[in-house]
């Protein structure tokens, strides 16, 4: 049975009530949708309805958190689900349904996982192909598929998948570009993937830059930063790759066909810088032993 | 001095006899001289036959000599028997209308039960989800203040009440065209058998083609007319003179271009596709039905019911989009329409571009799984699309005119050779029926106060009786289409904004529905 409208016009109270039912504005344009002691009940499993005062309380608490300790990967991983509606993440799903693979990966959802990623078939790939640069890359940085935390602040189901997806692929991007878990080579792929995918969690951990040293930080800014920039926007969406169907191109066919160039390699040069740091404050200590030994 | 005695005898001759012999006595000076009428109307869709069967019904101008022009063949214009099929070309007639219909005598010849009077109507944001709903059933309760105003001694507030209360026929009614114009044409017969005792004065003249409109020649000597500043259609049967040609004959009239009036406007890059639909819903025992319409950035998709389990789909979208929507299948024919009110803007884009890989049907059952009808929108007793009557799928282009005047120098417009409006509101036809009315009167009022029927001083009445009040539809409808014509950003909020507070402002609404209802 249809509700009926009672009309504004009954009694003295009219102006009061129609004030309060202009006040309540479409849902997209409220300011709280629901109160903290009735939340409504999850879309999906693990999901966790945020207010909007919370969802800002965390978004502060994890930015200025992962400032503190970059290591918390957890408190990154929430800044990004925090900061990601209302536009970004819908920008970075439309993005997605726009392109024929994306849409595939949206209808398959596949997830990367140590079970669905077999380490010990990806290690006997041919030397050139995306798997074996993705399994040699996770050796060299000694981690796994298996260290990403799950989306619990997103609403929407499919929005929450299109954030899971983004945070399991990182690591392909780490392994294509062959940037290192260190803070720079995270910085620069943090980077990349801002002016990739917009999302704001990429942009705001940025502001680690000042945890950098000196020597480091004009690398960032004169070599990976200008890197970045021009090679995310210039290349494809790298979330609409299905990585899963990729696993044995040559990694610069996929390279060639995404528009992404390689960056200088991080660790050789910090190697280099080592290794002749080592070497000249060698040289310092023995000029410094044999001035000594000879009385100036 | 022999012809200016007669002139003088046959001026004292009763109205009837003196034109019948004047245009006798012009008919016997050649065959050259063309057949002269008082009015002639070119056009024979249901403006034209509604303008006729007005001079026709009302007893001032039930005497006047009558022509109307058609190329096609009228007497076809029936409604098929079939219950289950119903033509794709159907308007929804506004209580104003329906009462205009009734009046002639029209509406009684009607098949009632192929026309679905509909009593809520439905409109959302396709973007923001924000949605308006119109019911005349609620439109008709009373309040304290109603009350208290109608014991006020000497109020007309009653009378203003029954302005909105006209025989419960709701918003609107939609009928087919073949059935408003068969009704127009049985009427048109049976008047002329009430008057076949007089002479016949009324020529229906079908299948005939205009083949030109010239200003007549002057006279040759001085029992020929001055024909100079009259109109003469020649006609693939002969040549009509008319002392007032009036053009009701659709978008690209002959009439208006005769008549040199400029028509500015501009052309939407949209196309009208309309189909009709099986739907899956259950009907309530008093058949209240309600029409559906969601604004998509594209342009809006409205849904009309019909009697039975059928509706009316009339979709404004791109001109690709309408190419491939063409050429679907059925089953992804109903897939594409039930998408067009259930999914996102953007789902509904890549289904009909031409790079998408999976066929509608596929696409519908995926997407709608992961769209939550709480974002898009659609209301909740929202019919599902079964499926789609064969050869009922067509599409015509959108455009917006706006003739400059509507009347010249023994020249009148009506209907689509005025004006051509967005169908989003539903107003194309009945803003027609309101021009074929009016200008019926300006003309009744003519002959009872003997003015020639052709000349300004009959003429200029409609006029400014009409075109203003188009304009400003035609302008309101025209911005709304702009207004949600935008797929994101600031208008989007805007708009949402605005609907949300006028769903909460009963009386306003209310206004809206009167004036859209067209009643005066």
């Amino acid at each position: 049975m249809r509700k009926r409208t009672r009309p504004a016009v009954m009694n003295g109270q009219i102006s009061q009530r129609t004030f309060q039912r202009l006040l309540a504005l479409p849902p997209p344009l409220r300011l709280r949708t629901f109160s903290i002691l009735n939340r409504p009940p999850p879309n999906y499993a693990g999901h966790v309805p945020l207010t909007l005062v919370e969802r800002g309380a965390l978004a502060l608490g994890s930015a200025f958190g992962s400032l503190r300790n970059p290591h918390r990967h957890d408190l990154i991983a929430s800044l990004g689900e925090a900061t990601a509606k209302p536009y970004f993440i819908s920008r970075l799903r439309k993005a997605m349904l726009a392109n024929p693979t994306g849409r595939r990966i949206l209808r398959d959802k596949p997830r990367i996982t140590s079970q669905t990623m077999s380490l010990e078939w990806l290690r006997q790939l041919p030397d050139n192909t995306v798997g074996r640069a993705y399994a040699a890359w996770l050796d060299r940085e000694g981690v796994t598929p298996d260290t990403r935390d799950q989306v619990r602040y997103i609403d929407d189901p499919e929005e929450a998948y299109v954030m899971q997806r983004y945070r399991e692929t990182h690591d392909f991007t780490h392994a294509i570009t062959g940037l290192p878990v260190i803070i720079e080579g995270e910085l620069a792929v943090k980077a990349f993937e801002f002016a990739n995918t917009l999302l704001p969690m990429t942009a705001l951990s940025l502001v680690a830059v000042v945890r950098l040293k000196a020597a480091e930080r004009k690398r960032f800014f004169e070599t990976y930063l200008p890197w970045a920039v021009s090679n995310g926007l210039k290349a494809e969406e790298v979330v609409n790759v299905y990585w899963e169907e990729e696993l044995e191109t040559d990694v610069e066919v996929l390279r060639a066909r995404l528009g992404i160039e390689v960056p200088p390699d991080l660790r050789e040069i910090r190697k280099v810088l080592r290794d002749k740091n080592k070497a000249d404050m060698a040289a310092r200590d023995a000029k410094n032993r044999l001035g000594a030994g000879m009385g100036v | 001095m022999a012809s200016t005695a007669l002139l003088r005898r046959l001026l004292t001759l009763p109205p009837l006899l003196r034109r019948s012999v004047y245009s006798s006595a012009a008919t016997h000076n050649g065959a050259s001289q063309p057949d002269t009428y008082d009015v002639v109307c070119i056009g024979g869709g249901p403006v034209g036959l509604s303008f006729v069967s007005a001079l026709r019904s009302h007893p001032s101008t039930s005497a006047l000599r009558v022509a109307l022009i058609d190329s096609q063949d009228l007497s076809t214009a029936r409604t098929t028997k079939d219950t289950e099929t119903y033509s794709n070309r159907c308007s929804s007639l506004t209580p104003a209308s329906l009462r205009f219909l009734k009046q002639i005598g029209a509406w009684e010849h009607a098949k009632r039960e192929r026309a679905q009077p509909y009593h809520a109507m439905d409109v959302w944001d396709g973007v923001s989800g924000s949605k308006i709903h119109f019911d005349s059933v609620d439109q008709q309760q009373t309040g304290l203040l109603d009350a208290v105003a109608e014991m006020i001694p000497g109020s007309r507030s009653q009378a203003s009440r029954r302005k909105y209360e006209v025989e419960d026929v709701g918003v609107a009614t939609m009928c087919e065209n073949a059935n408003t114009t068969s009704a127009l044409l049985q009427r048109l017969h049976e008047l002329d058998e009430e008057r076949s005792k007089d002479r016949l004065i009324f020529d229906m003249l079908e299948k005939t083609r205009v083949e030109s409109i010239d200003l007549g020649p002057e006279s040759k000597g001085e029992e020929s007319l001055d024909l100079s500043q009259w109109p003469i259609v020649t006609t693939s049967h002969g040549r009509i003179a008319a002392r007032l040609l009036v053009g009701a004959d659709g978008a690209n009239s002959p009439v208006r271009q005769f008549a040199d009036i400029p028509s500015p406007g501009w052309d939407y890059n949209q196309h009208g596709v309309v189909a009709t639909l099986d739907l899956d819903q259950q009907i309530t025992a008093q058949n209240l039905r309600t029409a559906y319409q969601r604004f998509l950035p594209t342009g809006p998709v409205a849904l009309l019911p019909l009697p039975g389990n059928k509706a009316s789909l009339v979709w404004s979208t791109t001109p690709q989009h309408a190419a491939k929507l063409k050429t679907l299948s059925r089953p992804d024919f109903t897939a594409a329409v039930n998408a067009a009110f259930r999914l996102m803007p953007f789902d509904i884009s890549y289904m009909l571009s031409p790079n998408s890989t999976t066929s509608p049907t596929d696409e519908l059952t995926w997407r709608e799984s992961a769209t939550p009808a709480a974002s898009t929108g659609v209301p909740r007793n929202f019919p599902r699309i079964t499926s789609v009557q064969e050869g009922s799928i067509a599409s015509f282009p959108l455009r917006m005119r706006h003739a400059d005047t509507y009347t010249g120098h023994r020249i009148a417009l009506i209907g689509d050779a005025a004006h051509t409006i967005h169908p989003l509101a539903g107003q194309g036809l009945n803003l027609g029926l309101a021009d074929a009315e009016s200008l019926a009167q300006r003309i009744a009022y003519g002959v009872d106060h003997g003015m020639d029927v052709g000349s300004c001083w009959t003429l200029d009445g409609y006029n400014s009786d009409r075109w203003a009040k188009n304009n400003a539809v035609i302008g309101v409808v025209d911005k709304l289409s702009k207004i949600y014509g935008f797929g994101s950003g600031p208008v989007v909020w805007g708009r949402s904004a605005g609907v949300e507070v006028l769903e909460r402002l009963g009386t306003l609404k209310g206004w809206m529905m009167g004036a859209a209802a067209g009643v005066k």
